[in-house]
């Protein structure tokens, strides 16, 4: 009797994860049917042949699947891991963007003058917009939106850190295109459009991640870690900068490739002994970050080719990220194998 | 769940399985009836609240029973989804009085 519409609504339930299907698809079809068929034989065989479901049910269960997939509720090990690591290496990218508008707040008040007992900055310590259609104020306002999404995610008011993030990229987009079109920026140019899809674009897409039900991340060390992200690496270079010693500063995909390196180094000791409860989902958060870090470094090389120093550079900071990550992706294979937990139901009640 | 606050979705649902246990769609039509059809849940929806409530230990599955050659799954409210059902209601009860106060609204003008 329900032949054809209940064929079309499992060909939907195709979208949900196979352990999820097990588990609840017979349920969610009769659910299903039980909201199309009257009782009424002839009534319902008409149903049954030109009925279907609508795009809002579709859109429904392709959420849902999204989120299984992404580890809510009752999802497998597995999926819970990477969705753990996922939401950490989105705050970890969104901590060094927050970091570039800290560092953009501070060398504008700087040379405003509102540190009154600092010296008058060099010329080359001041804030230099990348101009285009926009106003020298917006792209302040990016900066700062970059923190203000920060704080936020961190502080749990997970959709306003999702509406900043995505207001915030948007001008980098505009400029890139207009820029692209109007033949203001040189063609090739990788290294700027990489860091948008990489820095920019992916994190807002994977704050999906971030869910109300998803597992609380601690708010002190995160918060502590935008302050002392600045003091421990913005500075120095700095400081590199001010005392005539610029050569020695990596290009930014180069710095990141050497904090995520320095990163898996420090945390290595700990995914080896795997005493840690949580060691696993930190390794699968740095090597999705190495893989971030990577592609970009591998990327940017091509606004390089001129310069067959800068290659040998680049390269050599890829060298060291791959090594440095290969001490924790044993952790991390471990952690995103892990066996399933037991579904939240019993299969049989 | 008093920490965080309850989606519209999630409370229509536990109010529906506040008197008795029920089954996918008849959370669906009670939800629609409760709400006066200003929700209305697709399948999809319903099972992401029904996963998020039973992880959090607020409902739980009560039995099931074949009809039409179907098995439905009939769930129903734990201790811990009925006191957080009633806090929720006694806030929004709370709120709304605080509302009608404010508009100068008497209980007949409110129904009216």
């Amino acid at each position: 009797m329900s032949g054809n519409l209940e064929r079309r609504y499992r060909r939907v339930l195709r979208l949900l994860p196979g352990w999820y299907r097990d588990l609840w698809q017979e349920d969610m079809v009769a659910a299903f049917l039980d909201g199309w068929l009257t009782g009424d034989p002839e009534a319902d065989e008409y149903i049954t042949k030109v009925a279907g479901p609508s795009s809002g049910e579709v859109a429904s269960v392709a959420g849902l699947a999204v989120r299984l997939y992404l580890g809510g509720a009752g999802a497998p090990r597995r999926h819970f891991a990477w969705r753990q690591a996922m939401r950490r290496a989105v705050l970890a990218v969104t901590l060094v963007q927050a970091t570039r508008g800290l560092d953009v707040l501070l060398l504008t008040a700087w040379s405003r003058h509102l540190f009154g007992w600092l010296p008058t900055p060099p010329a080359s310590m001041v804030v230099a917009t990348p101009g285009g259609i926009f106003p020298p104020a917006v792209w302040y306002l990016v900066a700062y939106a970059w923190i203000v999404a920060f704080v936020s995610l961190v502080l749990r008011y997970y959709r306003i850190g999702q509406v900043f993030a995505a207001l915030a990229i948007v001008p980098d987009l505009v400029w890139l295109v207009q820029g692209q079109f109007t033949g203001r920026l040189p063609t090739p140019y990788i290294g700027p459009w990489a860091f948008w899809v990489l820095l920019s674009l992916c994190p807002v897409l994977a704050m999906t991640a971030f869910q109300r039900d998803a597992p609380v991340s601690p708010r002190w060390p995160w918060l502590l870690a935008l302050p002392a992200n600045y003091l421990l690496v913005v500075v120095p270079l700095l400081a590199l900068r001010l005392t005539g010693n610029s050569e020695w500063v990596p290009d930014f995909s180069g710095l990141y490739c050497m904090l995520v390196a320095l990163a898996c180094v420090a945390h290595a000791p700990r995914a080896w002994s795997r005493q840690a409860a949580s060691s696993g989902v930190w390794s699968l958060t740095l090597f999705l970050l190495a893989v971030d870090a990577g592609a970009y470094r591998m990327f940017s090389i091509a606004d390089y080719l001129h310069d067959p120093h800068l290659i040998t550079v680049s390269l050599a900071e890829l060298l060291i990220l791959v090594a440095a990550v290969s001490l924790v992706a044993p952790d991390a294979a471990r952690a995103q194998a892990g066996r399933s937990e037991p579904p939240p139901y019993p299969r049989h009640v | 769940m008093t920490a965080k606050s309850m989606t519209v979705q999630a409370f229509f649902v536990l109010s529906a399985l506040a008197d008795a246990p029920r089954h996918g769609y008849g959370i669906v039509g009670e939800v629609v009836e409760l709400s006066q059809g200003r929700v209305r849940l697709k399948i999809g929806s319903l099972y992401g609240v029904l996963d998020r409530l039973a992880a959090e230990g607020l409902i739980e599955p009560d039995r099931e029973e074949a009809h039409d050659g179907r098995l439905r799954r009939y769930y129903r409210l734990t201790e811990d989804g009925r006191r957080a059902l009633a806090a929720e209601a006694e806030l929004r009860a709370a709120t709304a009085r605080v509302v009608r106060a404010r508009l100068g609204l008497t209980g007949a003008q409110a129904a009216g």
